[in-house]
Protein backbone atom coordinates (compact mmCIF):
# COMPACT_ATOMS: atom_id res chain seq x y z
CA UNK A 1 0.00 0.00 0.00
CA UNK A 2 1.39 3.40 -0.94
CA UNK A 3 1.70 6.23 1.50
CA UNK A 4 -0.95 8.16 -0.40
CA UNK A 5 -3.48 5.36 -0.01
CA UNK A 6 -2.79 5.05 3.71
CA UNK A 7 -3.39 8.73 4.14
CA UNK A 8 -6.68 8.71 2.25
CA UNK A 9 -7.96 5.77 4.30
CA UNK A 10 -7.12 7.60 7.53
CA UNK A 11 -8.97 10.65 6.22
CA UNK A 12 -12.21 8.66 6.14
CA UNK A 13 -13.99 9.47 9.42
CA UNK A 14 -15.79 6.09 9.37
CA UNK A 15 -12.50 4.18 9.25
CA UNK A 16 -11.14 6.20 12.17
CA UNK A 17 -14.33 5.92 14.21
CA UNK A 18 -14.84 2.18 13.81
CA UNK A 19 -11.10 1.49 13.96
CA UNK A 20 -10.86 3.12 17.37
CA UNK A 21 -13.74 0.93 18.63
CA UNK A 22 -12.03 -2.25 17.38
CA UNK A 23 -8.71 -1.20 18.93
CA UNK A 24 -10.22 -0.48 22.35
CA UNK A 25 -12.08 -3.80 22.40
CA UNK A 26 -8.95 -5.72 21.39
CA UNK A 27 -6.91 -3.98 24.08
CA UNK A 28 -9.64 -4.72 26.67
CA UNK A 29 -9.79 -8.41 25.74
CA UNK A 30 -6.01 -8.82 25.85
CA UNK A 31 -5.54 -6.78 29.04
CA UNK A 32 -8.34 -8.70 30.84
CA UNK A 33 -6.81 -12.06 29.85
CA UNK A 34 -3.27 -11.04 30.85
CA UNK A 35 -4.22 -9.52 34.22
CA UNK A 36 -6.86 -12.17 35.03
CA UNK A 37 -9.22 -9.55 36.45
CA UNK A 38 -12.31 -11.04 38.09
CA UNK A 39 -15.12 -11.10 35.51
CA UNK A 40 -17.55 -10.08 38.23
CA UNK A 41 -16.00 -6.59 37.94
CA UNK A 42 -14.88 -6.53 34.34
CA UNK A 43 -15.96 -9.34 32.03
CA UNK A 44 -14.02 -9.81 28.80
CA UNK A 45 -15.62 -8.61 25.55
CA UNK A 46 -15.87 -12.23 24.37
CA UNK A 47 -17.85 -13.15 27.51
CA UNK A 48 -20.14 -10.16 26.96
CA UNK A 49 -20.82 -11.21 23.37
CA UNK A 50 -21.74 -14.72 24.56
CA UNK A 51 -24.10 -13.22 27.17
CA UNK A 52 -25.61 -10.93 24.54
CA UNK A 53 -26.29 -13.79 22.12
CA UNK A 54 -27.76 -15.91 24.95
CA UNK A 55 -30.04 -13.09 26.07
CA UNK A 56 -31.35 -12.57 22.55
CA UNK A 57 -31.81 -16.27 21.72
CA UNK A 58 -33.19 -17.64 24.97
CA UNK A 59 -33.43 -14.75 27.42
CA UNK A 60 -36.18 -12.73 25.73
CA UNK A 61 -34.05 -9.60 25.29
CA UNK A 62 -35.70 -8.92 21.93
CA UNK A 63 -39.07 -8.49 23.67
CA UNK A 64 -37.45 -6.04 26.11
CA UNK A 65 -35.89 -4.10 23.27
CA UNK A 66 -39.15 -3.91 21.33
CA UNK A 67 -41.05 -2.79 24.43
CA UNK A 68 -38.52 -0.06 25.15
CA UNK A 69 -38.58 1.09 21.51
CA UNK A 70 -42.37 1.18 21.55
CA UNK A 71 -42.41 3.30 24.72
CA UNK A 72 -39.80 5.72 23.39
CA UNK A 73 -41.31 6.21 19.95
CA UNK A 74 -44.99 6.22 20.91
CA UNK A 75 -44.36 8.90 23.53
CA UNK A 76 -42.08 10.75 21.16
CA UNK A 77 -44.72 10.71 18.39
CA UNK A 78 -47.23 12.30 20.76
CA UNK A 79 -44.65 14.95 21.67
CA UNK A 80 -43.87 15.62 18.01
CA UNK A 81 -47.50 16.26 17.04
CA UNK A 82 -48.47 18.20 20.17
CA UNK A 83 -45.14 20.08 20.37
CA UNK A 84 -45.20 21.24 16.76
CA UNK A 85 -48.84 22.32 16.83
CA UNK A 86 -48.46 24.13 20.16
CA UNK A 87 -45.20 25.68 18.96
CA UNK A 88 -46.80 27.12 15.82
CA UNK A 89 -49.71 28.42 17.88
CA UNK A 90 -47.38 30.05 20.42
CA UNK A 91 -45.18 31.56 17.70
CA UNK A 92 -48.05 33.09 15.75
CA UNK A 93 -50.11 34.50 18.63
CA UNK A 94 -48.58 37.07 21.00
CA UNK A 95 -51.26 36.39 23.63
CA UNK A 96 -50.72 32.65 23.63
CA UNK A 97 -46.99 33.35 23.77
CA UNK A 98 -47.40 35.54 26.86
CA UNK A 99 -49.12 32.69 28.68
CA UNK A 100 -46.85 29.95 27.36
CA UNK A 101 -43.60 31.79 28.15
CA UNK A 102 -44.50 31.64 31.83
CA UNK A 103 -45.22 27.91 31.82
CA UNK A 104 -42.24 27.00 29.68
CA UNK A 105 -39.93 29.00 31.94
CA UNK A 106 -41.31 27.10 34.96
CA UNK A 107 -41.44 23.60 33.49
CA UNK A 108 -38.59 23.40 30.98
CA UNK A 109 -35.66 23.57 33.43
CA UNK A 110 -37.30 21.05 35.76
CA UNK A 111 -35.44 17.72 35.44
CA UNK A 112 -38.15 15.43 34.12
CA UNK A 113 -36.95 12.45 36.19
CA UNK A 114 -38.18 14.35 39.25
CA UNK A 115 -41.70 13.94 37.88
CA UNK A 116 -41.50 10.14 38.00
CA UNK A 117 -42.85 9.80 41.59
CA UNK A 118 -45.77 12.12 40.91
CA UNK A 119 -46.62 10.44 37.61
CA UNK A 120 -46.58 7.02 39.29
CA UNK A 121 -49.05 8.29 41.90
CA UNK A 122 -51.33 9.62 39.16
CA UNK A 123 -50.93 7.02 36.42
CA UNK A 124 -49.54 3.88 38.06
CA UNK A 125 -46.58 2.15 36.47
CA UNK A 126 -48.18 0.83 33.27
CA UNK A 127 -48.28 1.97 29.65
CA UNK A 128 -49.84 5.42 30.19
CA UNK A 129 -47.07 6.30 32.64
CA UNK A 130 -44.33 5.25 30.22
CA UNK A 131 -45.86 7.16 27.28
CA UNK A 132 -46.31 10.25 29.43
CA UNK A 133 -42.74 10.27 30.68
CA UNK A 134 -41.41 9.74 27.15
CA UNK A 135 -43.62 12.49 25.71
CA UNK A 136 -42.68 14.88 28.53
CA UNK A 137 -39.01 14.42 27.75
CA UNK A 138 -39.34 15.20 24.06
CA UNK A 139 -42.00 17.88 24.03
CA UNK A 140 -40.05 20.84 25.39
CA UNK A 141 -37.11 20.77 22.96
CA UNK A 142 -39.52 20.25 20.05
CA UNK A 143 -41.88 22.99 21.16
CA UNK A 144 -39.16 25.53 21.91
CA UNK A 145 -37.37 24.88 18.62
CA UNK A 146 -40.63 25.13 16.70
CA UNK A 147 -41.34 28.53 18.26
CA UNK A 148 -37.80 29.71 17.45
CA UNK A 149 -37.94 28.38 13.90
CA UNK A 150 -41.28 29.96 13.10
CA UNK A 151 -40.29 33.29 14.65
CA UNK A 152 -37.04 33.37 12.70
CA UNK A 153 -38.83 33.00 9.39
CA UNK A 154 -37.72 35.73 6.97
CA UNK A 155 -40.55 38.34 6.99
CA UNK A 156 -39.85 38.89 3.29
CA UNK A 157 -41.08 35.35 2.58
CA UNK A 158 -44.32 35.97 4.46
CA UNK A 159 -44.79 39.19 2.52
CA UNK A 160 -44.10 37.38 -0.77
CA UNK A 161 -46.67 34.72 0.14
CA UNK A 162 -49.26 37.40 0.97
CA UNK A 163 -48.45 39.07 -2.32
CA UNK A 164 -49.23 35.75 -4.03
CA UNK A 165 -52.61 35.76 -2.27
CA UNK A 166 -51.85 33.10 0.36
CA UNK A 167 -54.43 33.05 3.17
CA UNK A 168 -53.26 33.23 6.80
CA UNK A 169 -53.63 29.45 7.16
CA UNK A 170 -51.78 28.86 3.87
CA UNK A 171 -48.99 31.10 5.19
CA UNK A 172 -48.72 28.87 8.25
CA UNK A 173 -48.68 25.62 6.25
CA UNK A 174 -46.75 26.68 3.19
CA UNK A 175 -44.28 29.20 4.61
CA UNK A 176 -43.91 29.26 8.39
CA UNK A 177 -43.76 25.51 9.01
CA UNK A 178 -41.51 24.63 6.03
CA UNK A 179 -39.10 27.43 6.95
CA UNK A 180 -39.02 26.16 10.55
CA UNK A 181 -38.36 22.52 9.64
CA UNK A 182 -34.57 22.60 10.15
CA UNK A 183 -35.10 24.13 13.58
CA UNK A 184 -37.94 21.71 14.43
CA UNK A 185 -35.69 18.82 13.48
CA UNK A 186 -32.93 20.12 15.76
CA UNK A 187 -35.56 19.96 18.53
CA UNK A 188 -36.51 16.44 17.45
CA UNK A 189 -32.88 15.34 17.87
CA UNK A 190 -32.64 16.76 21.38
CA UNK A 191 -36.11 15.55 22.32
CA UNK A 192 -35.58 11.98 21.17
CA UNK A 193 -32.38 11.82 23.22
CA UNK A 194 -34.23 12.94 26.33
CA UNK A 195 -37.04 10.44 25.65
CA UNK A 196 -34.56 7.57 25.50
CA UNK A 197 -32.95 8.63 28.78
CA UNK A 198 -36.28 9.01 30.57
CA UNK A 199 -37.83 5.76 29.38
CA UNK A 200 -34.79 3.72 30.38
CA UNK A 201 -34.59 5.51 33.74
CA UNK A 202 -38.30 4.93 34.38
CA UNK A 203 -37.93 1.27 33.47
CA UNK A 204 -35.08 0.97 35.97
CA UNK A 205 -37.32 2.36 38.68
CA UNK A 206 -40.59 0.56 38.01
CA UNK A 207 -40.38 -1.62 34.92
CA UNK A 208 -40.86 -5.36 34.74
CA UNK A 209 -39.96 -5.51 31.05
CA UNK A 210 -37.78 -3.23 28.98
CA UNK A 211 -34.06 -2.61 28.64
CA UNK A 212 -33.91 -0.48 31.79
CA UNK A 213 -35.60 -3.20 33.83
CA UNK A 214 -33.23 -5.86 32.45
CA UNK A 215 -30.24 -3.66 33.24
CA UNK A 216 -31.33 -3.06 36.80
CA UNK A 217 -32.19 -6.69 37.42
CA UNK A 218 -28.86 -7.92 36.04
CA UNK A 219 -27.04 -5.50 38.33
CA UNK A 220 -29.01 -6.68 41.34
CA UNK A 221 -27.87 -10.29 40.82
CA UNK A 222 -24.31 -9.32 39.84
CA UNK A 223 -24.61 -10.62 36.27
CA UNK A 224 -21.99 -8.17 35.02
CA UNK A 225 -21.88 -9.69 31.50
CA UNK A 226 -25.59 -9.05 31.17
CA UNK A 227 -25.20 -5.47 32.42
CA UNK A 228 -22.63 -4.86 29.70
CA UNK A 229 -24.77 -6.65 27.14
CA UNK A 230 -27.73 -4.32 27.80
CA UNK A 231 -25.41 -1.29 27.70
CA UNK A 232 -24.21 -2.42 24.27
CA UNK A 233 -27.80 -2.71 23.04
CA UNK A 234 -28.48 0.81 24.34
CA UNK A 235 -25.32 2.14 22.68
CA UNK A 236 -26.30 0.45 19.41
CA UNK A 237 -29.75 2.00 19.71
CA UNK A 238 -28.11 5.41 20.18
CA UNK A 239 -25.87 4.98 17.15
CA UNK A 240 -28.75 3.80 14.96
CA UNK A 241 -30.99 6.69 15.97
CA UNK A 242 -28.19 9.22 15.41
CA UNK A 243 -27.33 7.86 11.97
CA UNK A 244 -30.97 7.82 10.86
CA UNK A 245 -31.31 11.39 12.07
CA UNK A 246 -28.20 12.38 10.11
CA UNK A 247 -29.74 10.93 6.96
CA UNK A 248 -33.02 12.76 7.56
CA UNK A 249 -31.04 15.96 8.15
CA UNK A 250 -29.32 15.61 4.80
CA UNK A 251 -32.61 14.95 3.07
CA UNK A 252 -34.38 17.88 4.76
CA UNK A 253 -31.47 20.20 4.10
CA UNK A 254 -31.09 19.34 0.40
CA UNK A 255 -32.21 22.83 -0.60
CA UNK A 256 -29.65 24.36 1.77
CA UNK A 257 -26.65 22.29 0.71
CA UNK A 258 -27.39 22.46 -2.97
CA UNK B 1 -54.36 39.90 -20.64
CA UNK B 2 -57.42 42.14 -20.97
CA UNK B 3 -56.70 45.78 -21.78
CA UNK B 4 -55.76 47.38 -18.47
CA UNK B 5 -58.16 50.14 -17.51
CA UNK B 6 -57.85 50.99 -13.82
CA UNK B 7 -55.81 54.01 -12.74
CA UNK B 8 -54.65 54.73 -9.20
CA UNK B 9 -54.84 58.29 -7.89
CA UNK B 10 -53.03 59.41 -4.74
CA UNK B 11 -54.17 62.70 -3.22
CA UNK B 12 -52.14 64.13 -0.33
CA UNK B 13 -51.36 60.62 0.86
CA UNK B 14 -49.21 60.22 3.95
CA UNK B 15 -48.39 57.56 6.49
CA UNK B 16 -47.15 58.19 10.01
CA UNK B 17 -46.47 55.37 12.45
CA UNK B 18 -47.23 56.33 16.04
CA UNK B 19 -44.15 55.56 18.11
CA UNK B 20 -44.46 53.98 21.53
CA UNK B 21 -41.52 56.07 22.66
CA UNK B 22 -40.19 59.30 21.15
CA UNK B 23 -41.50 61.00 18.05
CA UNK B 24 -43.84 59.33 15.59
CA UNK B 25 -42.14 58.06 12.42
CA UNK B 26 -43.18 59.72 9.18
CA UNK B 27 -42.81 56.98 6.57
CA UNK B 28 -44.39 59.06 3.81
CA UNK B 29 -45.12 62.78 4.14
CA UNK B 30 -47.22 63.80 1.17
CA UNK B 31 -47.73 62.03 -2.11
CA UNK B 32 -49.98 63.33 -4.85
CA UNK B 33 -49.54 61.37 -8.03
CA UNK B 34 -51.22 58.95 -10.37
CA UNK B 35 -50.53 55.64 -12.00
CA UNK B 36 -52.12 55.22 -15.41
CA UNK B 37 -53.20 51.90 -16.91
CA UNK B 38 -50.97 50.50 -19.63
CA UNK B 39 -48.08 52.72 -18.51
CA UNK B 40 -44.90 52.13 -16.60
CA UNK B 41 -44.44 54.61 -13.75
CA UNK B 42 -41.10 54.84 -11.98
CA UNK B 43 -40.71 56.24 -8.48
CA UNK B 44 -37.26 57.55 -7.72
CA UNK B 45 -35.89 59.22 -4.63
CA UNK B 46 -33.19 59.16 -1.95
CA UNK B 47 -32.99 56.28 0.54
CA UNK B 48 -35.64 56.39 3.24
CA UNK B 49 -37.93 58.75 1.32
CA UNK B 50 -40.87 56.37 1.47
CA UNK B 51 -40.77 54.91 -2.05
CA UNK B 52 -41.34 51.39 -0.82
CA UNK B 53 -43.97 52.61 1.64
CA UNK B 54 -45.81 54.18 -1.27
CA UNK B 55 -45.65 50.86 -3.13
CA UNK B 56 -46.97 48.97 -0.09
CA UNK B 57 -49.91 51.40 0.09
CA UNK B 58 -50.64 50.74 -3.60
CA UNK B 59 -50.50 46.99 -2.91
CA UNK B 60 -52.77 47.35 0.12
CA UNK B 61 -50.29 45.95 2.65
CA UNK B 62 -50.10 49.35 4.36
CA UNK B 63 -52.98 51.78 4.86
CA UNK B 64 -52.48 55.51 4.45
CA UNK B 65 -53.05 57.56 7.59
CA UNK B 66 -53.81 60.71 5.60
CA UNK B 67 -55.20 61.57 2.19
CA UNK B 68 -57.12 59.46 -0.31
CA UNK B 69 -56.23 56.58 -2.58
CA UNK B 70 -58.67 56.10 -5.45
CA UNK B 71 -59.00 53.36 -8.03
CA UNK B 72 -60.72 54.69 -11.11
CA UNK B 73 -61.75 52.89 -14.26
CA UNK B 74 -60.52 55.12 -17.08
CA UNK B 75 -63.05 53.53 -19.43
CA UNK B 76 -66.14 54.48 -17.43
CA UNK B 77 -64.70 57.13 -15.11
CA UNK B 78 -66.20 55.26 -12.16
CA UNK B 79 -64.51 53.99 -9.01
CA UNK B 80 -63.18 50.44 -9.36
CA UNK B 81 -61.94 47.59 -7.22
CA UNK B 82 -58.25 47.40 -6.37
CA UNK B 83 -56.68 45.69 -9.40
CA UNK B 84 -54.78 42.41 -9.03
CA UNK B 85 -51.08 43.01 -8.37
CA UNK B 86 -47.92 40.98 -8.02
CA UNK B 87 -44.58 42.13 -6.69
CA UNK B 88 -40.96 41.51 -7.69
CA UNK B 89 -38.75 42.08 -4.63
CA UNK B 90 -35.26 43.48 -4.24
CA UNK B 91 -34.32 40.54 -1.98
CA UNK B 92 -36.00 38.08 -4.45
CA UNK B 93 -37.90 36.47 -1.54
CA UNK B 94 -37.96 33.09 -3.26
CA UNK B 95 -38.94 30.17 -1.04
CA UNK B 96 -35.58 28.42 -0.59
CA UNK B 97 -37.10 24.99 0.13
CA UNK B 98 -39.05 24.99 -3.15
CA UNK B 99 -37.66 24.34 -6.61
CA UNK B 100 -37.86 26.93 -9.37
CA UNK B 101 -41.08 25.49 -10.79
CA UNK B 102 -42.64 25.15 -7.32
CA UNK B 103 -41.75 28.77 -6.58
CA UNK B 104 -43.25 30.00 -9.83
CA UNK B 105 -46.40 27.90 -9.33
CA UNK B 106 -46.81 28.99 -5.68
CA UNK B 107 -49.39 31.72 -6.32
CA UNK B 108 -51.43 29.43 -8.59
CA UNK B 109 -51.30 26.73 -5.90
CA UNK B 110 -52.68 29.24 -3.39
CA UNK B 111 -55.60 29.78 -5.78
CA UNK B 112 -56.28 26.05 -5.62
CA UNK B 113 -55.25 25.29 -9.19
CA UNK B 114 -54.52 21.60 -9.86
CA UNK B 115 -50.87 20.56 -10.04
CA UNK B 116 -50.82 19.61 -13.72
CA UNK B 117 -52.43 22.85 -14.78
CA UNK B 118 -50.30 25.13 -12.61
CA UNK B 119 -47.07 23.41 -13.60
CA UNK B 120 -47.91 23.84 -17.28
CA UNK B 121 -48.43 27.59 -16.75
CA UNK B 122 -45.29 27.82 -14.59
CA UNK B 123 -43.25 26.08 -17.31
CA UNK B 124 -44.39 28.69 -19.83
CA UNK B 125 -43.50 31.54 -17.47
CA UNK B 126 -40.09 30.00 -16.82
CA UNK B 127 -39.50 29.74 -20.57
CA UNK B 128 -40.50 33.39 -20.96
CA UNK B 129 -37.63 34.44 -18.68
CA UNK B 130 -35.18 32.08 -20.47
CA UNK B 131 -34.82 29.64 -17.57
CA UNK B 132 -36.05 26.44 -19.24
CA UNK B 133 -34.01 23.51 -17.97
CA UNK B 134 -33.72 24.97 -14.47
CA UNK B 135 -37.24 23.98 -13.33
CA UNK B 136 -36.03 21.52 -10.70
CA UNK B 137 -33.15 23.55 -9.28
CA UNK B 138 -33.32 25.16 -5.88
CA UNK B 139 -32.82 28.96 -5.60
CA UNK B 140 -29.44 28.42 -3.89
CA UNK B 141 -28.17 26.78 -7.06
CA UNK B 142 -28.86 29.86 -9.19
CA UNK B 143 -27.00 33.14 -9.66
CA UNK B 144 -28.55 36.39 -8.45
CA UNK B 145 -29.71 37.34 -11.93
CA UNK B 146 -31.34 33.95 -12.46
CA UNK B 147 -33.05 34.14 -9.09
CA UNK B 148 -34.57 37.47 -9.99
CA UNK B 149 -35.80 36.06 -13.28
CA UNK B 150 -37.55 33.39 -11.21
CA UNK B 151 -39.00 36.22 -9.12
CA UNK B 152 -40.23 37.89 -12.30
CA UNK B 153 -41.75 34.64 -13.63
CA UNK B 154 -43.46 34.05 -10.27
CA UNK B 155 -45.10 37.49 -10.49
CA UNK B 156 -45.97 37.31 -14.20
CA UNK B 157 -47.57 33.86 -14.03
CA UNK B 158 -50.27 35.45 -11.84
CA UNK B 159 -51.24 37.66 -14.81
CA UNK B 160 -51.51 40.72 -12.58
CA UNK B 161 -53.25 43.88 -13.75
CA UNK B 162 -50.32 45.80 -12.31
CA UNK B 163 -46.75 44.54 -11.87
CA UNK B 164 -44.98 46.06 -8.86
CA UNK B 165 -41.19 46.18 -9.06
CA UNK B 166 -39.57 47.08 -5.72
CA UNK B 167 -35.94 47.88 -6.61
CA UNK B 168 -35.88 44.62 -8.57
CA UNK B 169 -32.26 44.85 -9.63
CA UNK B 170 -30.86 46.53 -6.52
CA UNK B 171 -29.16 43.37 -5.26
CA UNK B 172 -27.48 42.50 -8.56
CA UNK B 173 -24.07 43.38 -9.95
CA UNK B 174 -23.85 46.14 -12.56
CA UNK B 175 -23.48 43.91 -15.64
CA UNK B 176 -26.32 41.57 -14.70
CA UNK B 177 -28.45 44.59 -13.93
CA UNK B 178 -27.88 46.05 -17.41
CA UNK B 179 -28.90 42.82 -19.12
CA UNK B 180 -32.01 42.37 -17.01
CA UNK B 181 -33.02 46.02 -17.46
CA UNK B 182 -32.91 45.56 -21.22
CA UNK B 183 -34.86 42.31 -21.02
CA UNK B 184 -37.49 43.90 -18.80
CA UNK B 185 -37.73 46.93 -21.13
CA UNK B 186 -38.43 44.55 -24.01
CA UNK B 187 -40.99 42.58 -22.02
CA UNK B 188 -42.78 45.76 -20.97
CA UNK B 189 -42.88 47.10 -24.51
CA UNK B 190 -44.18 43.87 -25.98
CA UNK B 191 -46.90 43.29 -23.39
CA UNK B 192 -48.02 46.89 -22.85
CA UNK B 193 -48.39 46.05 -19.18
CA UNK B 194 -49.05 48.39 -16.30
CA UNK B 195 -46.11 48.51 -13.94
CA UNK B 196 -44.85 50.58 -11.04
CA UNK B 197 -41.09 50.56 -10.57
CA UNK B 198 -39.39 51.74 -7.40
CA UNK B 199 -35.71 52.42 -8.01
CA UNK B 200 -32.57 54.26 -6.98
CA UNK B 201 -31.27 54.26 -10.50
CA UNK B 202 -32.06 57.20 -12.79
CA UNK B 203 -30.86 55.16 -15.76
CA UNK B 204 -33.22 52.31 -14.93
CA UNK B 205 -36.14 54.72 -14.49
CA UNK B 206 -35.55 56.37 -17.88
CA UNK B 207 -34.98 53.07 -19.64
CA UNK B 208 -38.22 51.50 -18.43
CA UNK B 209 -40.73 54.20 -17.54
CA UNK B 210 -43.31 56.32 -19.33
CA UNK B 211 -43.49 58.63 -16.32
CA UNK B 212 -41.01 59.29 -13.53
CA UNK B 213 -42.16 60.45 -10.11
CA UNK B 214 -39.35 62.14 -8.19
CA UNK B 215 -39.52 62.18 -4.40
CA UNK B 216 -37.81 64.41 -1.85
CA UNK B 217 -35.56 63.24 0.96
CA UNK B 218 -37.21 62.15 4.19
CA UNK B 219 -39.93 62.99 5.03
CA UNK B 220 -40.83 62.04 1.46
CA UNK B 221 -42.99 64.21 -0.76
CA UNK B 222 -43.59 63.98 -4.48
CA UNK B 223 -41.65 66.88 -5.99
CA UNK B 224 -41.92 66.17 -9.71
CA UNK B 225 -43.84 64.07 -12.20
CA UNK B 226 -41.88 63.89 -15.44
CA UNK B 227 -42.94 62.25 -18.71
CA UNK B 228 -40.28 60.23 -20.53
CA UNK B 229 -40.70 60.99 -24.19
CA UNK B 230 -37.85 58.92 -25.56
CA UNK B 231 -38.85 56.55 -28.36
CA UNK B 232 -39.30 52.83 -27.78
CA UNK B 233 -37.92 50.23 -28.06
CA UNK B 234 -35.31 51.44 -25.60
CA UNK B 235 -32.06 49.74 -24.80
CA UNK B 236 -28.61 50.61 -23.56
CA UNK B 237 -28.20 52.62 -26.80
CA UNK B 238 -30.94 54.96 -25.56
CA UNK B 239 -28.45 56.32 -23.04
CA UNK B 240 -26.49 57.87 -25.93
CA UNK B 241 -29.38 60.10 -27.03
CA UNK B 242 -29.53 63.82 -26.29
CA UNK B 243 -33.02 63.57 -24.76
CA UNK B 244 -31.70 60.98 -22.33
CA UNK B 245 -28.90 63.21 -21.03
CA UNK B 246 -31.22 66.16 -20.61
CA UNK B 247 -33.70 64.13 -18.56
CA UNK B 248 -30.93 62.45 -16.61
CA UNK B 249 -29.40 65.83 -15.69
CA UNK B 250 -32.77 67.22 -14.70
CA UNK B 251 -33.54 64.32 -12.36
CA UNK B 252 -29.98 64.15 -11.05
CA UNK B 253 -30.14 67.86 -10.19
CA UNK B 254 -33.29 67.36 -8.15
CA UNK B 255 -32.00 64.29 -6.37
CA UNK B 256 -28.61 65.82 -5.64
CA UNK B 257 -30.26 68.82 -3.96
CA UNK B 258 -32.43 66.45 -1.91
CA UNK B 259 -29.54 64.24 -0.87
CA UNK B 260 -27.42 67.26 0.09
CA UNK B 261 -30.31 68.66 2.10
CA UNK B 262 -30.74 65.33 3.89
CA UNK B 263 -27.04 65.21 4.74
CA UNK B 264 -27.13 68.72 6.18
CA UNK B 265 -30.31 67.99 8.19
CA UNK B 266 -28.90 64.73 9.55
CA UNK B 267 -25.50 66.14 10.48
CA UNK B 268 -27.09 69.08 12.32
CA UNK B 269 -29.60 66.87 14.14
Amino acid sequence: MTQHETKSILDDPRVLGWGSVVLVIAFWEIAARLTGVNSLYLPRPSQIVVALVDMFTTGGLLADLLMTLYRIFAGFAIALVVGTLLGVWIATSPRVRAVADMWIAALYPLPKVTLIPLLIIWLGTGGPFMLTISALGAIFPILINTVLGVRQCDPGLVLAARDLNASPSQIVHKVLIPSAIPSIFAGVRLGLGVSIILVVAAEMVVGKVGLGARLYLAGQILETEQVFAVLIVLAALGITVTKIQDQIDVWLGRWRLA
Amino acid sequence: MAAPSVAIEFKDVGLTFPASAGEPVVALADATCQFEPGKVTAIIGPSGCGKSTLLQIVRGFLTASRGTVLFIDRGTGKPAERPAMSTVWQAFNLFPWLTVIENVAFGLEMRGMARREREALARKAIAAVDLSGFENKYPRQLSGGMRQRVGLARALVMKPDILLLDEPFGALDAQTRLVLQEQLAKLVEESGMTAILVTHSIEEAILLADTIIVMSARPGRVIADLPVELPRPRSFATTQEAGYSRLFDQIYGMLRDEVMRAIVVESSA
